[in-house]
């Protein structure tokens, strides 16, 4: 028999070893491509247009076309997720349809990210016309990313006591004044984290773009909708893997330039959550 | 006596089929304090909770009767709960500020039913937390989260709000029942001084306290009224033996 002391030595060793191994790979990944990476960052790779076959100058259009799409990924997602999740926890009751509604979003959420680029393709880009454009690319991303908005939010507006809304109620309140005047701002934070979630994990997405909307290369930046753009995931993956010859220097700038822009909008979120946790009186 | 809610042949079952109330025929005075007690799944608060339609809130499967306030049928489909919640007002046993300052907390009700005058909020600020015997511990204050008051200060937070919209009638389920003996008494005293402007239906927590407010009280045990009466003959010749077991202590 191993002492008490022993063992906990032990189990204690065992954990930390666990929770190294969790981390050591995330730390080598980042680490590693801001080794590889740091040293192409300049303000004309930031700024500027690839030329040269792309082996010279920066990534500036394809920033812009990941800003883009995040912002319509936004635009499509958020009202639709938030009044999803808004209608599920304040408004249906547990029954048949809405459980159907909500396995059937654990089943979107299980969706490969592929699939819905080819959804996307059928649907926006061929069947409604819309063209390979940022139109629709926001929309697949959107799609994809209804699962994580709508769950979150709905989990956010759940964890709002329910004795809030019986006073708001008890005093003369509506449904839905009570929804908007106590439920979403006391729900707000949760949603702009899972929000911020969502987008960061469209932003990265290469896959649903691929058909949809990513350009290999455009000389001119995106005017409207109905253009297609660079993205930063796309032009990743093309010069990874479609330019030969490419300086390695580069992949790994472009490889930060995204991480950067994806773990930024994590960071963010974490701000959010901790800054309004720390104010919540329940 | 006047009566203000005459409640007729009133039952209740929620959806998992329990009828928690059985026909219950009761009349509530005007500008007294009408008591419901009894010992707890009585129906205390499911009777209280239909005097002001909260009930629509839960899953009540099956009401009947009648309850009228003013001669009107407030149990009637379609009546308008918005404005009947506005002239019957509540509070709860556990404190509940709204996430917001001690002002926004009272005028949050005013604010529902369309009144946008900072002079009006003002003037209601003042005079319900004044009403609530709170306004000198707040005035200096009204700016702070309803959170930064204590349990006994939350309570009469509550008070105030529900009083801020001028309500004919108050129900109160168990308000004292988590507070130390100076808030419950002044609680108990407040509603003494304002039983002339309002009417109140109380659910105390304790019979000393049903005994100590009650004008008139009605005893309720498993869903049904037992008996009802003045305060003073229930709690010192009760008729019936069940209500007389209950205020000696005697009951299981
Ligand atoms: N929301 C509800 N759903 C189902 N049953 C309920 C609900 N509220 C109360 N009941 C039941 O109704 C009965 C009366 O409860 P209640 O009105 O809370 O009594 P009291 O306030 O006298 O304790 C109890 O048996 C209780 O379990
Ligand atoms: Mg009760």
């Amino acid at each position: 028999m191993l002492s008490r002391q022993t063992s906990q030595r032990i189990a204690f060793i065992v954990i930390s070893l666990s929770a190294l191994i969790v981390v050591a790979p995330i730390l080598f990944i980042v680490g590693y491509i801001v080794v590889q990476g740091v040293g192409a960052i300049s303000w004309e790779f930031l700024t500027g247009f690839p030329y040269n076959g792309m082996k010279s100058g920066g990534v500036w259009p394809a920033i812009v076309g990941t800003l883009w799409l995040t912002l319509g990924t936004a635009v499509v997602a958020v009202p639709v997720g938030v009044g999803a999740a808004i209608y599920l926890s304040e408004y249906a009751g547990d029954n048949q349809l809405t459980r159907a509604i909500r396995i059937a979003i654990i089943n979107l959420a299980g969706i490969p990210s592929v699939v819905y680029g080819l959804f996307g393709l059928g649907l926006f880009v061929i069947f409604l016309n819309f063209g390979t454009s940022i139109l629709a690319g926001s929309l697949t991303l959107g799609i994809m990313t209804l699962p994580v908005i709508i769950s979150t939010a709905e989990e956010a507006l759940r964890a709002v006591p329910q004795s809030f809304r019986l006073v708001s109620v008890s005093l003369g309140g509506t449904r839905w004044e009570t929804i908007r005047r106590v439920v979403l701002p006391q729900a707000l934070p949760g949603i702009i984290t899972g929000i911020i979630l969502g987008l960061e994990r469209a932003a990265g997405e290469t896959a649903p773009i691929l058909f949809t909307v990513a350009a290999f290369f455009l000389p001119r930046l995106p005017h409207s909708i109905f253009d297609q753009t660079m993205a930063l995931p796309y032009h990743l993956f093309v010069i990874s893997t479609q330019v030969p010859g490419m300086p390695v220097r580069i992949q790994y700038g472009t490889a930060l330039v995204l991480m950067f822009f994806v773990l930024s909008m994590n960071v963010l979120a974490t701000l959010i959550r901790r800054h309004y946790r720390r104010q919540r009186v329940w | 006596m006047d009566i203000k809610i005459r409640i007729e042949d009133f039952s209740l079952h929620y959806s998992d089929g329990k009828e928690s109330l059985r026909h219950i025929t009761l009349d509530i005075y005007a500008n007294q304090i009408n008591v419901l007690f009894g010992p707890s799944g009585g129906g205390k608060s499911s009777l209280l909770r239909a005097l002001n339609r909260l009930n629509d809130l839960t899953d009540v499967a099956v009401q009947e009767g009648r309850i009228l306030l003013d001669g009107e049928d407030i149990a009637a489909p379609g009546y308008d709960v918005i404005r009947l919640r506005r002239r019957v007002g509540i509070v709860f046993a556990r404190p509940v500020p709204l996430p917001m300052s001690i002002y926004r907390n009272v005028t949050y009700g005013l604010e529902l039913a369309g009144i946008k005058d900072r002079a009006q909020w003002d003037a209601a600020v003042e005079r319900s937390l004044k009403q609530a015997a709170l306004w000198e511990e707040v005035s200096d204050r009204l700016d702070e989260s309803g959170y930064a008051l204590s349990g006994g200060q939350q309570q009469r937070l509550c008070l105030a709000r529900a009083l801020a919209l001028q309500p004919e009638v108050v129900l109160l389920d168990e308000p004292t029942s988590g507070l130390d003996p100076i808030s419950t008494s002044k609680i108990e005293r407040t509603l003494q001084e304002l039983k002339s402007e309002y009417t109140f239906v109380a659910v105390p927590h304790s019979v000393q306290q049903a005994a100590r407010i009650a004008d008139w009280a009605t005893f309720f045990l498993q869903g049904e009224l037992i008996e009802h009466g003045d305060g003073k003959t229930i709690f010192t010749t009760p008729q019936n033996s069940q209500t007389n077991e209950y205020i000696t202590g005697r009951f299981g």
